[in-house]
């Protein structure tokens, strides 16, 4: 064992550890990684032992080039877009409405309430493409909301940190863009193959919640029925609230579709709809626009931080031959197509405890993907596969961003702890949805098959 | 023999036949001559810095070599454009003869001494296709307001003629080509363009690959990294590049027959564009390519030597080969 | 807000959950990077209205423009850059903190202390320090975009990121201060 890879194994377990020290995870990653670099650099300069490419501060100074492709992204600018799209509609109070609205028609049902959570998470997955602004603008609506009528607080996280990272699955979503450009395949065929097993987790999140509120109403107990009665009013107007945020979604999904706009642009259309609703109900003003502003600022940032920490963490563990040790480990395995595939994604789903599904893409799929391809195996259905596992990484802890971006919302009194035992049922759903797409392909196959009529 | 281990970056994914792939053989074939002493382990596209900083990085030490289309830089080297791809320039065979026998390569070593890069010719492809398109284009009047992703000296051609030209990113092509957020989109080889699955929402695929009529890659080298090796490295390196080139441009020749044949099936319209189309192409390239020399000393110092080099060889060129469509 | 147990113009505990007096030091740090923050909330609006008239220009008028792509992912840059200090001084930056709420305040003080002076100060002096020969070789060159018709002065945005690793520093050094001074007064 060349001693670069002992160094390798050695930063992987300082990460992990220093984790759990409690200082930001973004400056961790960066600052582990220097310290490392310096080990590295002495070590090699010093006493001449093999650190691989990692030899000289010049070499680590590579993480410039990085931040200048993060600065130069223009797919990126979605991130922003969604983020303050989420907050206008906040701010309009437009969502808080039909949640409030919802709630009246709904809430008298077991469940009905988190039920409510599920199908507005999936309506705001339909409209924007990322996992942090879909799980913050989710948690702000409705955290308060189920926290007030006595959900448990852990169940309550589970149900939004797990609908919100819906948005990264069911398109438009930044990360299948990511995927199809890194391994060259094309990105209709990824949304498409996305859609159904997208759908179906929902409807298995609602399946669960509606179980939940009959097995233990203690944690998701029915708001206290008889104080209203239900009218055909009120139906009504739960009918027209949703009418603006529908707007919303076919502003930003419709211009896609009707080829007005790509994704990127489709968020900046969603932003702007947002502020026309927050005018078209007296909200919008400086001190809105000033306030929103400030909110994504500080909300899209804490993200940014972690992908600048993330990059300099990927680049030094390739500078020290950490991708030559997971070549040579799959290639040691000497497994068939399928049971590559299932190494794959065992892989994924264990790199997504400690890893950002940014950096797992450009890690693990450019290394694997040719294995698969030459194997004859279907390229939508193994991507849609690895998109799973991903989704779940976001989910996992301890390092599940997913939570982390729901910890940085959630009212006072909400622990990570809670956050952490709230997701575990969710995280099971996931795994089972990954073995029915197994078992029956057709589940990622069919929808794209109709409409482009070949893989 | 002395034991060398560089990380080279690389802009293309290995993935991307002769495009992607010949750096990888080179490292392999290197790897074999030298006995298993000199490594140059190849990094996919940002794994290890940018695809598009390749460029800067070997300039500045950070990498002591990387793998790139020469092009990328063109905003920090203009003339870089011209050894990438020229349009209505030289095709494989005649920018290898040119870069070897014709003054080309003491010419591309000059242009990057300043940057402390040492550039080696290390692969050329076939034309690129001029393109995807959702309709027809037959007179130059089709391309006025064209939404059409294109790059570098190609994308000045297509604004003269009057094209709305934009540089959505490769992931986002193929959704607004689907869409119609883009008329049309050029992009690469059709084996490259097959991955990338355009035929499935354009129908008219347009050639010949005017605007690049080779595409040129090179593996660009840190000059101090370079001059630190010894002479028979140096020469390993430098033999396996001119290998690479020939494979390149075999592989590249070798697939493209059948990918066309698989696009027709699709429901593709292969065509050439017309000669109406191509003398608006030329006359606009012309134009761009002046306006380019203007701006820089190196770039016409290069483009005249091509140009004389093209004059020279015109009528061997025109003559000395059977025509295009004489029937096999 | 915890008025019950602290006087009212006493230290109080952050997102963090670290409680930390203020130093004059850190209050200016803060005020300079408080003005910097704002200016890039700002951009977010400035962004939104830039793509809205893009699309307007292209799919009603027909006019694509690779000026105005180019400006979308400036502002974006600059936006986020120059919020990375300001995200930090809110304490908004994600920490795992599942055992750490359990330890007493004065092992998260030290944390804390290492954490600024081993992770984050000599990241992002180490930035500034290599951004510097970064955005001169982009002065010297010229550089401009490399899409036809994008924006000159490549430099200046790259520029930025100087600034905000400075900032980002600055940001650290604050803190430290405020770190210190809870260490001393213990
Ligand atoms: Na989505
Ligand atoms: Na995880």
């Amino acid at each position: 064992m060349p001693f670069y890879e002992i160094l390798f194994l050695a930063l992987m377990v300082t990460f992990i550890t220093s984790l759990f020290l409690g200082y930001p995870v973004a400056w961790l990653l960066a600052g582990v990684s220097l310290v490392f670099t310096a080990i590295a650099i002495t070590l090699t300069t010093q006493f001449g032992v093999d650190t691989f490419l990692l030899t000289s501060w010049v070499k680590f100074s590579g993480i410039i080039d990085r931040f200048d492709a993060i600065m130069s992204n223009w797919v990126l600018v979605s991130l922003p877009m969604f983020v303050y799209m989420g907050l206008m509609l906040d701010r309009s109070g437009v969502a808080d409405t039909m949640m409030r609205n919802f709630v009246k028609v709904f809430g008298g049902l077991r469940g009905g309430l988190g039920l409510t959570v599920i199908v507005i998470g999936i309506l705001l997955a339909a409209s924007t493409g990322i996992v942090g602004a879909s799980v913050v603008l989710l948690a702000m609506l409705s955290m308060p909301i189920m926290l007030q009528h006595h959900y448990s607080k852990a169940l309550a996280s589970g149900i939004v940190a797990a609908s919100g990272t819906l948005g990264i699955l069911i398109p438009p979503s930044i990360m299948l863009v990511l995927m199809a450009d890194q391994v060259s395949v094309s990105v209709g065929d990824l949304f498409m193959g996305a859609l159904v097993p997208g759908l179906l987790l929902g409807v298995l999140y609602m399946a669960f919640v509606v179980i939940v509120g009959f097995v233990r109403p203690d944690i998701l107990p029915p708001r206290p029925a008889g104080d209203e009665k239900l009218t055909a009013r009120q139906i009504g107007i739960a009918f027209l609230s949703t009418l603006p945020t529908f707007g919303l979604i076919l502003v930003v999904l419709g211009s896609i579709f009707f080829g007005i706009a790509t994704p990127t642009e489709a968020s900046g259309l969603g932003a702007f709809g947002a502020m026309l609703l927050a005018a078209a109900n007296r909200k919008l003003n400086w001190q809105v626009i000033r306030e929103v502003g400030i909110a994504t600022t500080t909300t899209t940032c804490f993200i940014f931080a972690i992908f600048i920490g993330a990059t300099v963490f990927a680049y030094v563990l390739r500078m020290i031959g950490g991708d030559e040790l997971i070549t040579e480990f799959f290639k040691g395995t000497g497994l068939g197509p399928t049971g590559m595939v299932m190494l794959v994604l065992a892989v994924v789903f264990v790199a997504g405890f400690f890893l950002d599904w940014f950096e797992i893409v450009l890690i693990v799929l450019p290394l694997l993907a040719p294995v698969i391809k030459h194997s004859g195996i279907e390229m939508t259905w193994f991507l849609i596969l690895v998109a799973l596992m991903l989704q779940t990484s976001f989910l996992t802890p301890p390092v599940g961003f997913s939570l982390f971006y729901l910890k940085g919302v959630v009212p006072k009194g909400v622990t990570i702890r809670d956050i952490y035992l709230g997701v575990i049922p969710f995280v099971l759903m996931q795994m089972a949805m990954v073995g029915l797409c197994l078992l029956f392909p057709q589940i990622i196959l069919w929808l794209p098959g109709r409409m482009y009529g070949a893989g | 023999q002395e034991t060398v281990r560089w990380g080279i970056p690389m802009s293309f994914g290995s993935n991307l036949t002769a495009l992607g792939d010949t750096m990888p053989w080179v490292s392999e074939q290197l790897k074999k001559v030298s006995g298993g002493t000199v490594n140059l382990q190849v990094f996919e596209p940002g794994k290890l810095v940018p695809a598009l900083a390749i460029f800067d990085s070997v300039s500045t030490g950070k990498v002591e070599a990387g793998y790139s289309w020469m092009g990328y830089e063109i905003g920090k080297v203009p003339v870089s454009a011209l050894f990438g791809a020229v349009p209505f320039g030289m095709e494989s065979p005649q920018f290898a003869a040119w870069m070897y026998f014709g003054g080309g390569d003491a010419l591309l070593k000059e242009a990057y001494k300043p940057y402390n890069v040492y550039p080696i010719f290390c692969g050329s492809i076939s034309p690129e296709a001029a393109g995807w398109f959702r309709k027809e284009i037959n007179t130059p009047e089709d391309i006025k307001g064209l939404k059409f992703r294109a790059a570098g000296l190609g994308g000045k051609i297509y604004q003269k003629l009057g094209a709305s030209v934009t540089m959505l990113p490769g992931g986002e092509l193929f959704q607004a080509l689907e869409k119609g957020v883009l008329d049309g989109t050029e992009f690469s080889l059709p084996t490259v363009d097959e991955q990338l699955g355009f035929f499935k929402v354009a129908k008219n695929y347009y050639m010949p690959g005017w605007h690049q009529p080779s595409t040129n890659q090179f593996l660009y080298v840190n000059t101090a990294a370079w001059a630190k090796l010894k002479p028979q490295t140096q020469a390993q390196i430098e033999t396996t590049c001119t290998a690479g080139v020939t494979m390149a441009i075999a592989k590249a020749e070798a697939l493209q027959g059948a990918v066309l044949a698989k696009f027709e099936k699709e429901g593709v319209k292969a065509r050439q564009f017309n000669k109406t189309m191509l003398d608006a192409f030329s006359k606009a390239s012309k134009e761009v390519l002046a306006e380019e020399a203007g701006k820089d000393p190196m770039f016409k110092k290069v483009l005249d030597s091509m140009n004389g080099f093209q004059k020279q060889n015109a009528q061997w060129h025109n003559l000395g080969y059977l025509p295009r469509d004489y029937p096999h | 807000m915890n008025s019950k147990n602290m006087p009212a113009d006493g230290p109080v505990a952050g997102p963090s959950g670290i409680v930390l007096p203020i130093t004059a030091f850190s209050r200016a740090v803060d005020r300079l990077i408080g003005w910097f923050g704002e200016f890039a909330s700002l951009l977010w609006t400035v962004l939104v209205m830039v793509i809205v008239f893009q699309v307007v220009l292209r799919y009603v008028f027909g006019l694509g423009s690779i000026m105005l792509e180019e400006v979308q992912w400036h502002l974006y840059a600059v936006g986020f850059l120059l919020g990375l200090a300001f995200t930090e001084v809110h304490e908004r930056n994600v920490r795992i903190d599942v055992l750490a709420e359990g330890w007493s305040q004065r092992t998260r003080l030290w944390i804390e202390l290492l954490g600024i002076v081993f992770f984050l100060l000599s990241f992002s002096l180490l930035v500034v320090w290599f951004s510097v020969p970064f955005v001169a070789t982009s002065w010297e060159m010229g550089e401009v975009s490399a899409a036809p018709g994008g924006l000159p002065w490549r430099w200046a945005l790259k520029s930025f990121l100087v600034t905000a690793f400075l900032l980002l520093a600055l940001a650290g050094l604050g803190r430290l201060t405020r770190v210190w001074a809870a260490l001393r007064a213990r």
